[in-house]
């Protein structure tokens, strides 16, 4: 009766062995004891011997085969003898890798990590103690961002190093004082006041309060940015306001005649106000006016004065106000700087405007349009060092060869940060702006 | 077991007795007429000066001690001070007998046997040996103290006394003119020039050392013999009767060749109390501590007992022994029975014996004895002896002042060398053989090594050229990583030994020493008995006498066994000899895990803690070779954790694979395995594998890449590579198989946050294995950090991962409650 030889297993470690040398051959004669094959673990080599007599039928592995412990080997037996039953499954086509390996190469399908917003495990509150990383703290500490937006996702409502980052990326910084007092524990946010009016909580006891009617509505994001930078603005800049006004007779009368063939000749719907910002981006690509044309930066202790006009164009929205910049505007003609102000603006109302055109501007126009309002102040946004506040059209009456005439005005209000430039070539400033405006068709032609 | 030692059940049943022979006790017996003809006048005259010499010297350590003054001398001497009056013709005996090649070791008693020793290589080497000496120890340092303040000008003899003398006061008091510049100080003191090795504050702490530099005798064919001084309480010691087996291996005179039995002679001075335990009649049983000896081999280790107060008894037993050993009789014991009159330290009051006791022997003091029989045998005059005295006194006053003048015997001076100690902790030499002038003895040639040639077929790199990973039998493992530069080391340098349990034949419990069988003869390659002390300590002495020794201890939870050995043996030799003493010793442990609770800890803790000591522990057969041969070249002690999970892990990292010809990998760099930018894991030994299955899954499944940097050293650990990549990430997991309280996680962890405060965006936390007993295989998951454990503590505790819901508890609470409850 035939018999198979099993690879012995050699330790419980042992999961196979290599087949080092066949020391019989298929058809030879084996008897009790005598080596059949040499074998060699990780560890150490053995000699497998015959423990019966018979003639080798089969070998299943050859030298240098790696064979799993207790898989057939080889099978001892009479002459002719029947052995398919000993015969492992598969084993015929032994010259096939062995599979002890199981690890597979196969590149497993890589799941695209969609990394979404991480979830806040936390509060920042006002006068708590602020669990904050070192790291994170050191990146507030360089950038001064904004800790009231900042919402944590570290573990235990800890703040971390992309929480403050998130904040960065909104475009919420804060003064290097306020920075302080934040990272101190003293995060003001404009809700929490509202929440806690200190009036209320002592309620008359003799006669029944008036029942007030009102909704509480929070802030919105957007309203929050505006609230803290206008804040910041009016508390930490020395604000002064210039007002004037033109004759805008050269613009009524462009804007008459563009009106009437404008479409015909491929132009854009040009507004006074696309022509006044042109006129800004010329005045001030002048070079004459550069302290208007800058940014004031490093808490107030340098001056960025910009080669290009970055103009930032105020954009009422439902959402609130928001400013786009038109990048390097004295390069553009007046067609094209109305037609990507007007992009800027649709894509601001619609929302879906870049937030990289958010920032970056040197100087600001803002437009309050046709509401009859005749002077105000507009609000510096900082780190810029003045905005240009432009009025609603008016007529006006002025003196013209001894008799008074009608003349179509345009009131300008311009409001600079006194630290980075004077009041007297902001009015030099204004000066030539009116005369390039009440030239138009000079300037369109420079 | 050598297959060549055939056990023979026919024989092994045969019934018999085992026999001893009478252990001689006190049986000298020669007359004074005998003795004149084996002595000279002069011989004998010295022998008085020596013990005259020995007894003042301590006087004045005692009056210094109790009284602050000696001979006019002030002086206020805070360290310790283990005097043996009473005891000095028991060392003036021995060392009476021995040249200068003999060494010997002792013990926190052992002044008398330094100066004995001492005076006794002054009287057999030459003057101009002698001067040599003095000029070129320390650079000169010592003799320029003594130098033109001597008796008589120009004698060298004389000059070198008092350089005997002071070089060991100044070590007492620590001065930087001392022997050992201070370091050692009074228990620890030693020359090594006159083959007066350290002197041991443990308590039989010698006894394996001493065999140790009797086995760099017997393997490397040298000269002299070694005795191994102890008191009787070091017989309590588990070390020493470990030393006494292994001395008596029946392979050395069975397997080694030529060169017969261990050199080395266990001397006990037996003066009846360790410390105040009674040793006989109290705290042990064996009444002559020579039965100890005539129990461990057939030839009884020749033990015998003389009388320690006669010192020609005790010459006259010690040259028998000696000769023995010469004739390749070793090993030996001597009991040589002695007594010390003052306490075991001067703030001993003797409140275990009676006044009555101590006066008894105060009467047999041996010197008077001595001195009485060279008088009445008309040897010398009374006036003679009375000079000898003399001298003795004002040579002792000039040593003593010298030696308490801070102008001329100052301390180290650490405000202006601040690194005086640090830079002799460690020696950072490299030298590649210990003995370059004869060749290696080897059975074959290195080319026609077995292992070698099958390492040939082997693929160096864990991949084929698919790209497709090999199986592991076709692949250069870790352990050919290590196998490689110790065979090339053992073709290199002619000292190399290496030893451990199941080293030889068996081929190491983990197939790292497979090949070496076949490569080297028995007396540099053996199987060592299961005594883990004796196998570290014998490489510490091996290491002291020249060699250079890897040691194994097969698992590494056997640290335990060899404590002392490692920690204040192995650890502290080069710093407290001032860097006269060089230790290349690497000592080979393995980290198990599936053997349960004491076969599978990483104790990596416990060697980082002991200054002087090296500790490495490398994941990759590139690593494992780079980091061998840097340690086999240099000259500290390594302790080289390896993990049996990965002894067969192919290279997966190094393109190229593991290069065939030699190169270093500096010990203390760690290597960046994976780049990432959103969290560091820094792993230590074999968890590497684990880490690197966590940053996988941190990356497929969360988008963090991980950055996975292997320690590989632990011990120096240079922290500039880690330090940049938190700068870079912000966050880090430390993590290894190591319990982990207390662990060298936790010390890394607080280095980090010290040194990266500001760039951290979590607390660098520990992945390591519970504080728990380790359980059985199966149970693994729950004991061993794996990679969904890192994963977890990154989502817990460093950033958490959107969606990941943490099996592991990782909470300030469980952390809290965990230490409170001490688990």
């Amino acid at each position: 009766m035939a018999n198979a030889v099993i690879m012995p297993r050699q330790g419980q470690s042992v999961e196979s062995c290599i087949i080092t040398e066949w020391k019989k051959n298929v058809g030879d004669t084996v008897k009790k004891g005598d080596i059949l094959f040499s074998y060699e673990t990780d560890k150490s080599s053995f000699d497998e011997a015959a423990e019966v007599e018979g003639t080798l039928l089969k070998i299943f592995a050859e030298a240098g085969d790696e064979v799993p412990c207790l898989d057939t080997v080889c099978i001892i037996g009479a002459e002719g003898e029947d052995i398919s039953s000993l015969i492992p499954a598969g084993a015929e086509s032994k010259n096939e890798k062995p599979e002890t390996e199981k690890e597979s190469k196969q590149e497993e399908p890589k799941t695209t990590t969609v990394v979404s917003a991480p979830e806040a495990t936390g509060e920042v509150k006002s006068g708590e103690r602020l669990k904050i990383s070192p790291r994170a703290r050191a990146l507030v500490i360089k950038t001064n961002a904004d800790l009231s937006f900042v919402s944590p996702t570290g573990p235990d409502g800890r703040i971390i190093e992309r929480d403050i980052q998130a904040a960065l990326d909104a475009g919420h910084t804060v003064s290097a004082l306020v920075s302080e007092n934040q990272l101190a524990g003293k995060i003001e946010k404009p809700t929490e006041k509202a929440e806690t009016p200190a009036v209320f909580t002592t309620a008359p006891t003799s006669a029944p309060a008036p029942v007030s009617d009102y909704t509480d509505e929070k802030m919105t994001q957007i309203r929050k940015v505006i609230s803290r930078s206008m804040h910041t603005s009016l508390t930490e800049l020395a604000q002064l306001t210039l007002n004037t006004s033109f004759d805008a007779s050269a613009l009524v009368a462009l804007r008459a005649k563009l009106k009437a063939n404008g479409e015909a000749l491929g132009l854009a719907n040009i507004t006074y106000n696309d022509m006044i910002l042109f006129a800004v981006a010329k005045t001030l690509a002048t070079g004459k006016y550069k302290a208007l044309n800058a940014n004031l930066i490093d808490n107030g202790e340098t001056m960025r004065y910009f080669n290009g006009v970055h103009l930032g164009v105020a954009v009422d929205t439902d959402r609130g106000l928001m400013v786009p910049t038109v990048f390097d505007s004295q390069k553009l003609t007046l067609n094209d700087l109305a037609k990507t102000t007007k992009t800027l603006i649709t894509d601001c109302q619609s929302g879906k405007v870049n937030p990289d055109v958010l920032r970056g501007a040197s100087f600001t126009v803002s437009n309050i349009g046709p509401t009859g309002i005749e002077s105000f102040t507009p609000v510096i946004n900082p780190p810029q060092t003045a905005i240009l506040g432009v009025c609603s059209l008016t007529k006006r009456v002025k003196e013209k060869d001894g008799a008074p005439v009608f003349y179509p005005c345009i009131p300008l209000s311009l409001t600079i940060d006194h630290r980075a430039v004077d009041g007297a070539p902001a009015a030099k400033f204004l000066s030539d702006l009116v005369k390039n405006l009440e030239s138009f068709d000079l300037l369109l032609t420079k | 077991m050598p297959k060549s030692q055939y056990v023979d059940p026919n024989r092994v049943f045969d019934p018999g007795y085992i026999r001893f022979d009478d252990i001689p006790v006190c049986r000298y017996s020669l007359t004074l007429n005998d003795e004149k003809k084996l002595y000279s006048k002069e011989d004998l005259v010295r022998i008085y000066h020596d013990m005259a010499t020995i007894r003042e010297f301590e006087t004045m350590l005692n009056e210094i001690k109790t009284k602050s003054v000696y001979n006019g001398v002030e002086y206020n001497n805070p360290g310790p001070a283990h005097l043996s009056l009473g005891q000095e013709a028991s060392a003036v005996g021995q060392a009476y007998c021995l040249d200068n090649n003999d060494f010997t070791f002792g013990s926190h008693r052992s002044h008398g046997e330094i100066i004995a020793k001492g005076l006794s290589s002054i009287k057999k080497l030459s003057n101009d040996e002698l001067y040599e000496i003095m000029k070129t120890f320390l650079d000169g340092n010592i003799l320029k103290v003594v130098e033109g303040k001597e008796e008589v000008k120009g004698d060298v003899k004389d000059l070198a006394e008092d350089f005997l003398l002071y070089g060991a006061l100044a070590e007492i008091f620590a001065r930087r003119t001392g022997f050992n510049r201070g370091l050692g100080g009074s228990m620890h003191a030693f020359f090594i020039p006159f083959g007066i090795y350290p002197n041991n504050a443990i308590v039989g702490g010698s006894a394996a050392i001493a065999l140790g530099a009797a086995l760099f005798k017997r393997s490397n064919h040298k000269p002299g013999i070694v005795v191994a001084n102890c008191g009787d309480g070091a017989l309590g010691r588990g070390p020493v009767l470990e030393a006494l087996n292994m001395s008596s291996m029946d392979q050395i005179r069975e397997l080694w060749g030529e060169g017969g039995g261990m050199p080395i002679l266990f001397n006990v001075f037996n003066n009846f109390y360790g410390m105040g335990g009674q040793t006989k009649g109290e705290t042990m049983g064996w009444g002559h501590a020579a039965r100890v000896g005539a129990g461990v081999n057939p030839d009884q280790m020749h033990a015998e007992a003389c009388n320690g107060y006669d010192p020609l008894a005790v010459i006259d037993a010690t040259t028998k022994q000696k000769d023995r050993l010469l004739r390749g009789e070793g090993p030996a014991m001597l009991e040589v029975i002695t007594y010390r009159t003052t306490g075991h330290s001067p703030s001993d009051s003797s409140t275990y014996r009676t006044a009555e006791e101590i006066e008894a022997w105060k009467n047999a003091d041996p010197i008077k004895a001595f001195r009485t029989k060279l008088i009445l045998g008309g040897i010398a005059t009374e006036a003679e002896l009375d000079e000898i005295h003399d001298t003795i006194v004002r040579r002792m006053t000039k040593i003593c002042r010298m030696a308490v003048d801070e102008t001329i015997s100052p301390r180290m001076d650490l405000t202006k060398e601040p690194d005086a100690i640090s830079s002799i902790m460690l020696s950072n030499k490299k030298v590649p053989s210990m003995d370059t002038t004869r060749e290696p003895e080897v059975l074959i040639p290195k080319e026609e090594n077995p292992r070698l040639k099958s390492l040939k077929v082997k693929s160096r790199w864990a991949y084929d050229e698919k790209g497709e990973k090999l199986p592991k039998m076709k692949v250069y493992g870790l352990r050919d990583g290590l196998f490689e530069p110790i065979l090339d080391k053992f073709y290199e340098d002619p000292t190399l030994i290496a030893y451990g349990e199941d080293n030889r034949d068996w081929g190491g419990a983990f197939a790292v020493y497979r090949g070496l069988t076949e490569a080297l003869p028995y007396h540099r390659f053996f199987n060592a008995p299961i005594s883990e002390s004796a196998i570290v300590g014998s490489a510490v002495g091996y290491a002291m006498a020249g060699g250079r020794a890897i040691v194994e201890l097969m698992y590494a939870d056997f640290i335990g066994c060899a404590g002392d050995e490692i920690f204040n043996q192995l650890s502290k030799w080069q710093s407290m000899s001032a860097g006269i003493l060089k230790m290349p010793v690497i000592l080979r442990v393995s980290v198990g895990n599936k053997y349960g609770a004491q076969h599978s800890q990483d104790w990596t803790a416990l060697c980082a803690h002991i200054p002087g000591l090296k500790v490495v522990f490398p994941a990759t057969p590139y690593d494992a070779k780079g980091l061998m041969t840097e340690a086999l070249n240099g000259t500290d002690p390594v302790i080289f954790f390896e993990s049996q999970r990965i002894y067969d892990i192919g290279e997966q990292f190094h393109k190229g694979g593991v290069p065939e010809t030699p190169y270093e990998i500096t010990i203390g760099e760690p290597d960046v395995k994976r780049e990432g930018k959103d969290v560091t894991i820094l792993s230590i030994g074999a968890t590497l594998y684990r880490a690197l299955d966590a940053a996988k899954i941190l990356s497929d499944k969360y988008g963090v890449e991980a950055e996975v940097i292997d320690a590989r050293s632990i011990v120096p650990f240079d922290y500039s590579k880690v330090i940049e990549s938190v700068k870079k990430t912000g966050r880090i997991i430390i993590t290894g198989d190591a319990c982990e309280r207390n662990s060298v996680m936790r010390d890394m962890a607080s280095n980090i946050t010290e040194l990266a405060f500001d760039y951290l965006d979590a607390p660098p936390t520990v992945v390591g294995s519970r504080n728990w007993i380790t359980p059985c295989k199966e149970l693994d998951p729950f004991f061993f950090p794996q990679a969904d454990t890192i994963v977890d503590a990154v989502n817990d505790r460093l950033i958490p991962l959107k969606g990941h819901v943490s099996t592991h508890n990782f909470t300030d609470v469980e952390k809290i409650d965990r230490a409170k409850k001490g688990i």
